[in-house]
């Protein structure tokens, strides 16, 4: 068998490179605002776009392409979240940048009350409810993401806010009580 | 919801400047050398299947926050102390404008010029386009480093293909930008400029890369005080090595000179960060290196 024409090989690489190039940032912003361990970021993005390399057919042109990419990504950091997770060489250099670049943020006060609330929720409803207010993304492209119909995103999301509403107002109820006499700004939160 | 965007922990934008584009540009090098064939046994986790292409179709462009990593230019290996003189024509014209068809063509002509003298271009053609010049090591001054833009903007790079030693993926080196005619969105670029002693760079490539300082140097192997005495020898110093222990990656001002070289980077001017490790060679993908085992903590300054 002769081995595949070059240009066939370039033709590849361009595409791969696009991708890659025009996602890339939006994939680290993505996983590392989902994991505080900064090395689990680089791993999975890594591995991500190994995933596009390797399956670059299923990738959609445009900026579908990085709905398919949040979904690959989606699924790779579960399983870091279930201890199944892999340290590629691949990444070495990702994970030095992102040591000295990179601190979790640390919240306090009302922020504080709002991290908790949001990670009280079940999983599936932060994510949903993270797709859309820190990707930006609608309910038909979330839909595209988490591989289910357009209305069930529009409940899922109604339940999630619903639910998130109640934690926040439990979690400022749970405070006052606690620190009584200690004001609580909690100014837009009502 | 409004709450929820107050806690997210980092922007798209500012988690493309968390890795210099010469990192993102190493990625994608070494995924490309992968069989592109899936592996059955690499076992990638992606268990659902997507929706096709043809059901995608609907869904509507998401804002486009397109980064582009960065490619090392051989034509520059003069380095950073060549001067405009040799590099381009008159600081008068820091970027070439051409229109063909549909599209503005830009070209960095003088990558050492005042950043205002290219604003004031973009700004003749009346284009609501920010520029800014970031260091950068030897090898990438007046490349393309980065492309931000508005939603729906559509400014794709412009790479000179053949003309990279390495980089964001292949020999795609970014040198220009191709902006649709009647742009009417707004959109940040940044180049690669030269570095001021001392000044970090904020995008590297190889060290060993055609104009970097290692050029040609056979490091890769060698105990670190070995490579330390060649750099010495080139007047190049090492304020910073990069270990993986169990865990993650460290970073650290010293480690035992009997330690040995992986690789580097470029850091500032005459300063290179050493990716290192007590092995001979770098362990496998996914067996991080023994480093509490047989090394427990990086300590002595190496000595030649």
């Amino acid at each position: 068998m002769p081995s595949p024409p070059l240009t066939a090989r370039h033709e590849r690489q361009h595409r791969f490179e696009a991708v890659y190039a025009a996602h890339h940032a939006p994939i680290l912003g993505y996983l590392l605002r989902r994991t505080d361990n900064p090395d689990d970021a680089a791993d999975v993005l890594a591995e991500t776009f190994l995933t596009a390399w390797r399956r670059l057919d299923d990738v959609p042109a445009g900026p579908d392409a990085r709905l398919w990419l949040y979904g690959v990504a989606r699924r790779v950091l579960a399983n870091y979240h279930r201890g199944q997770r892999r340290r590629l060489a691949l990444a070495d250099r990702l994970r030095a940048d992102l040591a000295v670049s990179y601190r979790p943020p640390e919240y306090t006060g009302e922020l504080a009350q709002i991290a908790g609330a949001y990670r009280r929720l079940p999983a599936g409803e932060r994510e949903v409810l993270a797709l859309s207010a820190w990707e930006g993304l609608g309910h038909g492209e979330i839909a595209v993401v988490l591989d289910c119909s357009r209305n069930a995103v529009r409940i899922r999301l109604h339940r999630a806010r619903k639910r998130f509403a109640g934690e926040l107002a439990a979690g400022q109820a749970r405070s006052q009580s606690a620190e009584a006499g200690v004001h609580v700004a909690n100014g837009d939160l009502a | 919801m409004n709450q929820l965007t107050r806690i997210s922990p980092v922007s798209d934008a500012e988690a493309g400047r968390l890795v210099r584009p010469g990192t993102l540009a190493g990625l994608a090098e070494r995924i490309i050398v992968e069989p592109p064939v899936q592996d059955a046994a690499w076992g990638v986790s992606v268990s659902g299947r997507l929706r096709s292409a043809k059901r995608r179709r609907w869904v509507l462009a998401v804002p486009l926050a397109a980064a582009l990593a960065v490619a090392g230019l051989v034509l520059t290996s003069v380095g950073q102390r060549v001067g405009p003189v040799s590099v381009g024509p008159p600081a008068a014209q820091a970027l070439s404008f051409s229109r063909h068809g549909g599209e503005i063509t830009v070209l960095v002509r003088d990558p050492l010029a005042d950043p205002a003298a290219y604003r004031a271009e973009f700004a003749r053609h009346h284009l609501r386009i920010s520029l800014k010049l970031l260091p950068v090591s030897p090898s990438l001054v007046g490349t393309v480093v980065y492309i931000g833009q508005s939603a729906g903007a559509d400014i794709t790079p412009i790479t000179a293909r053949g003309r990279c030693w390495t980089g964001g993926g292949g020999a795609a080196c970014p040198v220009g930008v191709r902006i649709p005619a009647g742009f009417r969105g707004s959109a940040q670029l940044v180049f690669g400029r030269a570095a001021r002693a001392g000044e970090r760079y904020e995008s590297t490539t190889s060290a060993f890369a055609v104009g970097e300082v290692m050029h040609g140097m056979r490091a890769r192997g060698l105990t670190v005080s070995q490579v330390l005495a060649l750099l010495r020898g080139r007047g190049v110093s090492v304020p910073v090595f990069n270990y993986l222990r169990p865990g993650g990656a460290r970073s650290a001002r010293h480690v035992p000179g009997r330690w040995f070289v992986y690789d580097a980077t470029p850091w500032a001017p005459g300063e290179v960060m050493l990716f290192v490790g007590p092995a001979r060679t770098q362990p496998p993908m996914g067996a991080p290196q023994p480093v509490s085992s047989a090394a427990p903590v990086p300590s002595p300054t190496p000595t030649g």
